[in-house]
């Protein structure tokens, strides 16, 4: 009788486990999510899409910069500390954030933009004082500098998201 | 005649006792390998997304009755993976994050990384290792709210950005996708703020820049795949109760690419180097069924069956049990 159940049950495993591995794959089919309930930016007007064109000419500039200055600091800590090869990566990079702060100073930004506009000029001069702080530590070895050039870098990136969310909502797509 | 055989026996002997030995020494080193405990969390879910951006196989064409051409758009999960083995805390991918200065309208479900692992009954400073699987904006962001975790990232990865930002034309090194910006290029997609925080682990010493492959704990480790979705990606392979799981990023964006071999998410992307990084997978893990999604829409759900065991947490982001060790306690609510 036990025998016999034994059977039985093993017979109604392997037909159970001869549907499952047969039955044909599901087909793939979206996922039921809640629709994106976020607000979409309004859009610029002429006179601000003016302003957010000229400014992107510097802008897909700075962001290479910026991130350059990061990898210079990597470079400095993982590549044999060696603070004249930081100098002769940062000193470019000074000018160039000096350069920028005074491009987009020369800017005109509608009345609506100014904020945005002050915000960008600051971030430029952050990055310009970072750099420098780079450089100050290449001179003294202080490393306190370090420190203070990646606080305020740090702080410039986000500003500059602040106004890429403004003119540029899309400038990030998902990677 | 007799010393000739004497030394062949002698020979035979020696094999057969170096073949025993190693094989003890091998069910001893995997009796020794410690067993991982493993949860996903979505950081985030990009909504909408025209299904053939992400996989071009699957691109839809209007009235096709082909049901790999018949999705408009997808919902894409941010996946962190979420390991515990032994009194180590480790994260792959730390997702990107939500702020004013970055909304990303479009998407869903972010929290932040601290909550979600409050959520699982973790704090983010007993995270202890953070495997990035790329430097990608959305895959390494949060790194400062995780201040305790060693940064491990390829020195590969590093490197080709670093290339990239050099290069002569100004499109080339772009970071920044829209208007007319990058799509592909080498740079594309390495924000500031994120490499500013990845800069901020090397400069506190809390980064470990690697050179191809490593283990990190004993069983856990770090598979270089090189361009399989950027030029510096690296999979991690930790040992389960379920057997090896595969973590692989954007190397594997998409469980159903890995399993009917289709590329997805093609960035600064080799598609040949993606395939190998799935045949890798299947060398490990023995199929594709292990192999760890970043952005697979079907995630949580029972059409990817090692998340099936799912729940709703944050801000409607799903979390999911994946394995657990012996004598570790389920966190499904």
């Amino acid at each position: 009788m036990l025998l016999a159940g034994v059977v039985i049950a093993l017979a109604a495993t392997a037909l159970a486990a001869l549907l499952h591995e047969t039955r044909p794959p599901a087909a793939p089919h979206r996922v039921n999510v809640a629709i994106s309930s976020r607000p979409q930016p309004p859009a610029l007007t002429v006179e601000q899409e003016r302003y957010a064109t000229t400014l992107w000419a510097v802008h897909r500039e700075v962001t290479p910069s910026a991130v350059a200055m990061s990898f210079a600091g990597i470079a400095y800590q993982t590549e044999g500390r060696n603070a004249r090869e930081l100098a002769r990566r940062i000193e470019p990079l000074a000018k160039f954030f000096h350069d920028a702060e005074g491009r987009v100073r020369a800017l005109s930004a509608p009345a609506s933009l100014s904020e945005t506009h002050e915000r960008y000029i600051e971030a430029m001069a952050l990055y310009a004082r970072a750099a420098g702080e780079m450089l100050t530590f290449t001179e003294d070895g202080d490393a306190r500098h370090l420190a203070d050039a990646h606080r305020m870098g740090v702080t410039a990136s986000e500003d500059l998201l602040r106004a890429g969310e403004v003119l540029w909502p899309g400038q990030y797509k998902p990677h | 005649m007799k010393t000739l055989a004497l030394q062949m026996r002698l020979v035979a002997w020696t094999a057969v006792l170096s073949s025993a030995l190693a094989f003890l020494a091998g069910t001893a080193a995997q009796a020794q390998e410690p067993v991982c405990s493993v949860w996903l969390i979505e950081s985030s879910r990009f909504m909408k997304v025209p299904f053939g951006a992400f996989m071009p196989d699957r691109a839809f064409v209007p009235g096709s009755t082909n049901p790999q051409n018949s999705i408009p758009t997808v919902d894409l999960p941010v996946n962190v993976g979420v390991i515990k083995c032994g009194n180590e805390l480790i994260l792959y991918d730390t997702g990107w994050k939500q702020q004013e200065y970055l909304r990303m309208t479009g998407s869903e479900h972010w929290a932040p990384i601290g909550d979600q692992l409050r959520a699982l009954g973790f704090n983010a400073a007993d995270v202890t290792k953070v495997v990035i699987g790329h430097a990608h904006w959305d895959h390494a962001g949060q790194l400062s709210d995780l201040p305790n975790a060693v940064l491990y990232v390829q020195r590969e990865e590093l490197r080709a950005i670093e290339w990239a930002l050099n290069y002569p034309e100004p499109h080339i090194r772009a970071i920044n996708s829209d208007p007319g910006g990058c799509n592909r290029t080498p740079a594309c997609g390495y924000m500031p703020l994120t490499m500013d925080e990845v800069y901020g682990k090397v400069l506190r010493g809390k980064a470990v820049v690697v050179d191809g492959d490593m283990e990190i704990l004993p069983g856990v480790r770090i598979h270089a795949v090189f361009r399989a979705h950027t030029a510096g990606s690296q999979l991690l392979e930790v040992p389960t109760s379920i057997g090896k799981l595969v973590f692989g990023s954007d190397a594997f964006s998409s469980y159903e690419a890995i399993r009917d071999w289709m590329v997805a998410n093609v960035q600064q992307t080799d598609s040949v180097q993606q395939f190998l990084a799935y045949e890798k997978c299947y060398k490990i893990t023995g199929g594709y069924n292990n192999c760890v999604a970043a952005h697979e829409p079907l995630s949580y759900t029972d059409k990817y069956p090692i998340t099936k065991n799912s729940w709703v947490a944050l801000n409607g982001g799903r979390m999911a049990e994946i394995a657990l060790a012996p004598g570790e306690r389920s966190r499904k609510p």
